[in-house]
């Protein structure tokens, strides 16, 4: 399905999304200790780590699900604060896909996808439509539009997720873990969305434990642990030439 | 049966051999030594109570003639009696509305012949019991035996002779619910109820008299046209998928019972010089500026404004209840605040907006035809501060309250589940005063002493009293039973539309509530039955409800009949009618339950 | 890399999420305290044109208040009269809990019997007693015993049990002289049991030899109970020693009281807030509280301080008394307070007078408990009543305590049906599986753990049934209800009387959630 000799092939664009010494709180348990990265237009990044050390936590931030206490973050030139003008945007223009899916059970396929368009996007109905039907069609299950999510098998709602997302036409993808809840036969559905994704120029943020995904399609990976970004580079260098300790022990324990 | 022909590797289960009435005797009755003592000493309480209860039901002292005597007052009080066909046709609405949902819903289902005939086998039983059992002449006593064996033999037949067809669905229920309202009529057109009467010698004696036809006409009516109804809608059900009639019937159940109450039993005069000089130039004027308002207001390019003429209005609308001015347009004005703060949200380009118009003229219609019915006079001429009494007055007491409590609710439950302290703190206030307090209480505050908190000139009816007690009460019941409901909810959903960017108010409409008020329809149903019970409290501040008909009224009658000391049987029939109600609502939604699906994903 | 940040601006304030929040819920918090605030002073200015002025005296004072039953049926005050009725409503709701439950929980069990005519009954119960309405069952029990036989002048003369339409009489067991000292050997002797109880069982753990812990329990209450019931007597110095405190509180100035209670109040809060900063407390110093918990803080510290000055302010309240002249609510309390001790010095001392009035007819001669039977007596008229001799269900109370016993009871048996069922299948099995019988499994497996589940269910069950004790005004049933609105017609205080019954019914309700709470907390301990 995925070519990947088009990875090599896109070119990076401006910086989109900027965080700058990004720290948050839970409690009095510091969750991220000044985080500071870039990503640029078109950019892939995955992001790995061990459990608990802040992943899903930051790519939260990015789009105010989770509000941080000190630094910036700028999202295409908006920064993050409570104005409730530059929270709305941002939202629109992000889209989010979840470990476990978070598909509205009570609204079937089709209608999961249309209702932000329709109501945040203020598109008419059958225009909404027609667009989450195309979306079902590029992630190839345009035959369930009219079943309910609890009728789909993990990697199918997974794709209709991710639909879900592009249909509100964001800029930035970010994926909080999407393959973890799935049997391993599903999570190569969902993947291959993903590299077609990439290859179409989506900006995209990932965090995954596939590593396969991070070498074929990454253009950047970024390992976390306590709250911190301890390395980061081009999947190559990455995976072949680890700087530091901790990034050695724990691609030991992985691959 | 013939799916098991094409799928041979599937295996059919091992049918158990059909047991005999003494195995079934062994394992259900005598299993155990304690086993059968217990079902000794309960079969003894059983043959002891039936017997007190035929006894009691059939007794030729008991005072039966005041519930058929006084029926009208248990049902409509005073209604005027050249009104009564007002009563018969809310009445039929209803039951003929209900027929054609049954057959749109397909709530009927299929009865397999076996358990149809074990309920008539068990009928059967108990009226042969009933024969051997109460205090009848030997005449009666033959005629209870013969009916009873017969329906015996009927379920018997139909368990063991259909054979092997005896478990395959074929019998429609709502067919036999036909059958059962064919056996009503066929009832009361022949059976003889006591009347009370006098003798030669002025004595007060009871005799047997059939139904006066005022009655039997038009049930046999309503049914006959029920059961027309249904057919007709059944077979139109199964060519269309229904969804436009489907549409239709809903409309029709939510207004159907402010129209029947308000202006088919409440017969409003009409004042034409207040419609051209006060409802008429409201309505213009309020659907005219609204719409203008509205569509400025939710033209996306509008922006921020939009919402700070949205609270600009709100606050005027709130000032405006410290000015005089006619109650309907305080009302508007605060409706029209609230769909401009809300505009942003659900107005939007093109077809929506319009529908969001739209809205807002239908909104300002039904507003203001039923500000201008309520505060019309009724032309119908009753005693008594309210044309109502008896179980009319039960149901709109119960209906009513129940529609209020729900927004009231709803918005209590979210104001409790808020992330915001202060609309915490009001609604969790709010709902435990209100829950720690038995309704009584409140129904006293409302009677004693909401008169006098009330500004001068306001004044509030007995019934208005009762229903909004019972609103504010039962609002903070379902707000617990709702807030289950959100609770329940993961918070996944919640991040989902966040992240899709839905505002939160979109995200409560589209997300949330829908799920919440789906996980808790059982308790809701709940909620709603106790209401219904619970309004027999108002005969404790003297409204003229069912059961103060029954527990007051009728029992202190002494002219032109005497029915002192009836209020046993009164109390019993009152209980019934209750009992009837309670369990047919519990019994529908719980079909519905299954129907929708409730609790499945 | 090239960073292009935008010119950092400043959020306007309509835009700004927490400003808005916070004015939002500021307007609906002014909205709400106006048109409270319009009520009660409209009410307060109808009030004023119609001479009634709302206060307390009314409870120091005669209402002349007389009630059908009770501990004191012609109480000498407002409060005398209230505490009557809360007294009749504990009554009701207390044996009714008990009673409800224990039926609740057979019926629940019948209704999962294997017994198909035991199943059958318990269904037809459930499902007739919860489908009609409380207040319509309760008039029937009363219309019921109303045609029961009347009493007459044959009937006079001493009974074990006595059944007429003025009620049910039996006899019984009521506290006589000495039972509070008696108590108190029986109160000791319970702790002394425990503690040896517990040694017995570290006897049986460290040896392994049977403790009988449970025996020498019981053995030592009912040694205790015998002692006690001959050498209560004994007891009379305590009457000294609560004299004395009295005389001591009785000599107190009474603004101590309002101090004490404003100092509770302020250092609770000043507790409260300071455990709340030491759990928020993070590295990075205290400033990383969300504008929820600053507001919990400022809550808290603002009720503090609201308690404290109201304790003062409400203390300065002048009353008038029984005799006439004014008193302080401080000095109220002071009275109180210093009456209990008294009270308490009496019933040491074995004074008549602190045996509650209801048994003001029975013989006090004997010892701490004395048997006494019910009697029919012509009253002045000639009218045969039951004597204050016996215990005496009237039938108010008959018709009330029927009514909410069986109405709570099928509700309680379908929480313990769900309960049982809501236990795992596999609870069953293995409990089968280890040879245990139906009736065993049943009680030591299956019960203990659907009773973690019908606990809180349970509770609003129990909730519930004291709440519904208030119906008891229709029937004439003096409780609490019914009392405040004798008052409220004799003397017009409606407010008050309204003030009153909400702090009664919301203080019963946090109790009774209080200890189901706590027992759900015991269970979820022993989970663990
Ligand atoms: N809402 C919260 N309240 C308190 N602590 C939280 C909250 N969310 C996350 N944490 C804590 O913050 C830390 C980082 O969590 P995060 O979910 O970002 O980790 P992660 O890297 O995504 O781990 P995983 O690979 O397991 O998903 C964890 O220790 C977690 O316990
Ligand atoms: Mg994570």
């Amino acid at each position: 399905m995925s070519d990947n000799g088009q990875t090599s092939e896109r070119i990076l664009g401006d910086p989109i999304v900027i965080t700058e010494d990004v720290k948050k709180w839970f409690g009095d348990f510091q969750a991220l200790k000044g985080v500071t990265a870039t990503v640029r237009e078109r950019e892939v990044v995955v992001i790995i780590g061990p459990s608990g050390s802040g992943k899903s936590t930051y790519i939260r931030c990015i789009n105010r699900l989770e509000a941080h206490q000190e630094g910036t973050i700028i999202v295409d030139g908006t920064e993050l604060t409570n104005d409730i003008k530059n929270v709305e945007k941002i939202r629109s223009e992000v889209g989010m896909v979840f470990q476990q899916f978070n598909l509205f059970p009570h609204l079937t396929v089709l209608d999961n996808i249309t209702l932000a368009p329709q109501w945040v996007r203020k598109r008419p109905k059958a225009e909404a439509e027609e667009m989450g039907m195309a979306l079902l069609e590029q992630m190839g299950i345009p035959e369930q539009a009219s079943k309910y999510p609890g009728q789909l098998s993990g990697g199918q709602q997974q794709r209709v997720a991710i639909a879900r997302s592009l249909a509100m036409e964001p800029r930035i993808m970010l994926f909080d873990e999407p393959t973890s809840a799935l049997d391993p036969e599903m999570i190569k559905e969902v993947l291959d969305v993903m590299k077609d994704l990439a290859a179409s120029g989506m900006t995209m943020i990932v965090v995954t434990h596939e590593m396969g995904f991070a070498k074929e399609v990454a253009d950047r990976v970024m390992f976390f642990d306590y709250g911190t970004i301890v390395e980061e580079g081009t999947p190559e260098h990455f995976f072949t030439n680890p700087q530091h300790d901790r990034t050695k022990l724990f691609l030991s324990q992985i691959l | 049966m013939t799916d098991m022909m094409v799928a041979p590797e599937l295996e059919i289960p091992p049918e158990p051999p059909p047991k005999g009435p003494a195995l079934w005797m062994r394992e259900n009755l005598f299993s155990t030594p304690a086993s059968a003592f217990m079902t000794i000493v309960a079969s003894i309480i059983v043959v002891l109570a039936y017997r007190g209860l035929l006894a009691f039901v059939f007794d030729p002292k008991g005072r039966w003639d005041a519930v058929t005597f006084n029926m009208k007052l248990l049902m409509v009080q005073a209604y005027p009696a050249e009104d009564l066909w007002r009563v018969w046709l809310s009445v039929g609405f209803i039951i003929v509305l209900a027929a054609a949902s049954f057959a749109v819903w397909r709530l009927g289902g299929m009865a397999e012949p076996r358990n149809v005939g074990r309920g008539l086998m068990g009928l059967g039983g108990a009226i042969v019991l009933g024969g051997v059992l109460a205090p009848f002449s030997t005449s009666g006593r033959i005629i209870w035996i013969v009916t009873g064996a017969v329906i015996l033999a009927a379920g018997w037949a139909m368990r063991n002779l259909t054979g092997e067809r005896a478990k395959d669905p074929v019998i429609p229920t709502m067919g036999l619910v036909g059958i059962a309202m064919l056996i009503i009529i066929a009832l009361i057109w022949t059976v003889d109820l006591p009347w009370p009467s006098r003798d030669v010698d002025g004595n007060q004696i009871i005799v047997q008299e059939p139904i006066a036809t005022t009655t039997t006409i038009p049930w046999t009516l309503i049914f006959a046209l029920a059961a027309i109804v249904y057919v007709i809608f059944r077979l139109l059900g199964a060519r269309s998928s229904g969804g436009a009639i489907k549409g239709t019937l809903t409309t029709l159940w939510v207004l159907s019972f402010p129209v029947l109450l308000l202006i088919v039993l409440r017969d409003p005069d009409l004042d034409t010089s207040k419609v051209v000089s006060l409802y008429l130039p409201v309505f213009v004027v309020f659907s005219v500026v609204g719409w203008l308002l509205l569509a400025f207001v939710s033209r996306p390019k509008t922006g921020e404004v939009g919402r700070v003429i949205g609270a600009v209005l709100l606050v005027v609308a709130v000032i405006s209840f410290a000015f005089p001015m006619p109650f309907v347009i305080r009302f508007l004005l605060l409706l029209l605040a609230l769909f401009a703060l809300a505009a942003p949200t659900f107005g939007g380009e093109g077809a929506a907006n319009r529908r969001y118009l739209f809205g807002w003229v239908g909104t300002v219609l039904v507003t203001t035809v039923a500000a201008l019915v309520i505060s019309s006079e009724s032309l119908v001429e009753v005693p008594g501060s309210f044309f109502l009494g008896g179980l009319s007055l039960t149901i709109v007491l119960a209906f009513t309250s129940i529609v209020l409590s729900f927004p009231l609710g709803i918005i209590l439950a979210l104001a409790r589940t808020s992330t915001m302290p202060i609309f915490r703190l009001l609604a969790t206030t709010y709902i435990e005063l209100v829950r720690g307090v038995p309704l009584i209480t409140w129904l006293l505050v409302a009677f004693l002493m909401l008169p006098v908190a009330l500004p001068n000139g306001i004044e509030v009816g007995g019934v208005m009293r009762a229903i909004g007690a019972m609103t504010l009460f039962n609002a903070a019941y379902l707000a617990e039973n709702v807030r289950g409901g959100l609770q329940s909810i993961h918070t996944g959903q919640r991040e989902a539309s966040k992240a899709l960017g839905l505002s939160t108010l979109q995200e409560t409409v589209f997300i949330t509530l829908p799920q919440a008020l789906r996980a808790v329809i059982p308790a809701l149903v709940g909620q709603v039955i106790a209401t219904f019970k619970d309004t027999s409290l108002v005969t404790i501040v003297g409204l003229f409800d069912l059961l103060h008909m029954a527990r007051q009224v009728i029992p202190a009658q002494s002219q032109p009949f005497s029915f002192l000391g009836s209020i046993k049987w009164t109390l019993v029939f009152a209980a019934l009618v209750y009992w009837v109600f309670t369990f047919t609502f519990s019994r529908v939604s719980q079909r519905l339950e299954k129907k929708l699906g409730v609790g499945e994903r | 890399m090239t960073v292009q940040v935008r010119e950092h601006q400043k959020t306007p304030l309509w835009r700004n999420a927490t400003v808005l929040k916070w004015a939002a819920q500021l307007f609906v918090l002014g909205a709400i305290l106006a048109v409270f605030a319009l009520l009660v002073s409209q009410a307060l200015t109808n009030f004023a044109s119609s001479d009634i002025s709302f206060g307390w005296q009314w409870l120091s004072s005669p209402t002349g208040v007389q009630l059908r039953e009770g501990i004191d049926v012609v109480p000498d005050s407002g409060a005398r009269a209230l505490l009557v009725g809360i007294v009749n409503t504990l009554r009701v709701a207390i044996s009714g809990i008990f009673a409800a439950t224990i039926l609740g929980t057979l019926i629940g069990i019948s209704r999962l019997s294997k017994n198909w005519i035991v199943n059958k009954i318990a269904t037809v119960y459930i499902e007739t007693i919860r489908n009609i309405p409380l207040l319509v069952q309760i008039f029937f029990w009363s219309a019921l015993a109303v045609t029961l036989p009347a009493l007459t002048a044959d009937d006079v003369g001493e009974y074990f049990f006595k059944v007429s339409n003025k009620g049910f009489a039996f006899a019984g067991i009521f506290p006589g002289l000495g039972w509070l000292p008696w108590l108190m050997f029986v109160i000791v002797g319970f702790f002394v049991g425990r503690y040896v109880a517990k040694r017995r069982k570290k006897y049986q753990e460290d040896t392994g030899k049977p403790g009988h812990g449970g025996r020498y329990w019981f053995g030592i209450v009912l040694l205790s109970g015998i002692i006690g019931w001959f050498a209560w007597p004994l007891l009379g110095f305590m009457s000294h020693v609560f004299g004395a405190i009295e005389s001591f509180v009785d000599g107190l100035p009474p603004v101590v009281f309002p101090i004490i209670i404003a100092l509770a109040a302020i250092v609770g809060s000043m507790w409260w807030i300071r455990n709340f900063f030491e759990s928020r407390r993070t590295p990075a110093g205290f400033g990383k509280m969300t504008d929820d918990d600053w507001f919990r803080v400022i809550f808290a510290g603002v009720s503090g301080v609201t308690v404290a000055v109201l304790a003062f302010v409400v203390g300065g309240f002048s009353l008038e008394t029984v005799a006439g002249d004014t008193q302080s609510v401080a000095e109220l309390i002071r009275t109180v307070i210093g009456n209990f001790f008294g009270w308490l010095s009496a019933a040491f001392a074995g004074d008549v007078s602190t045996i509650v009035a209801e048994t003001q007819m029975r013989v006090r001669e004997g010892g701490p408990l004395v048997f006494s039977k019910p009697a029919v007596v012509l009253l002045g008229a000639g009218i045969p009543q039951y004597a204050r001799t016996g215990l005496v269900i009237t039938v108010p109370f008959f018709a009330i305590w029927t009514g909410v016993t069986l109405y709570t009871a099928a509700f309680i048996a379908e929480i313990v049906r769900g309960g049982i069922l809501a236990v795992p299948k596999g609870q069953t099995e293995a409990a089968q599986a280890m040879g245990f019988r139906r009736g065993q499994y049943l009680r030591l497996i299956i019960l203990p753990q659907a009773f973690r589940i019908i606990l809180p269910p349970m509770g609003n069950q129990y909730l519930n049934l004291a709440k519904n004790t208030s119906l008891g005004l229709a029937v004439a049933y003096a409780d609490i209800v019914a009392v405040g609105f004798t008052i409220m017609n004799q003397t017009g205080q409606s407010l008050p009387v309204v003030v009153v019954w909400m702090a009664f019914f919301v203080t019963m309700s946090l109790t009774i959630s209080a200890i189901v709470n706590y027992y759900n907390r015991k269970m979820m301990l022993v989970e663990r």
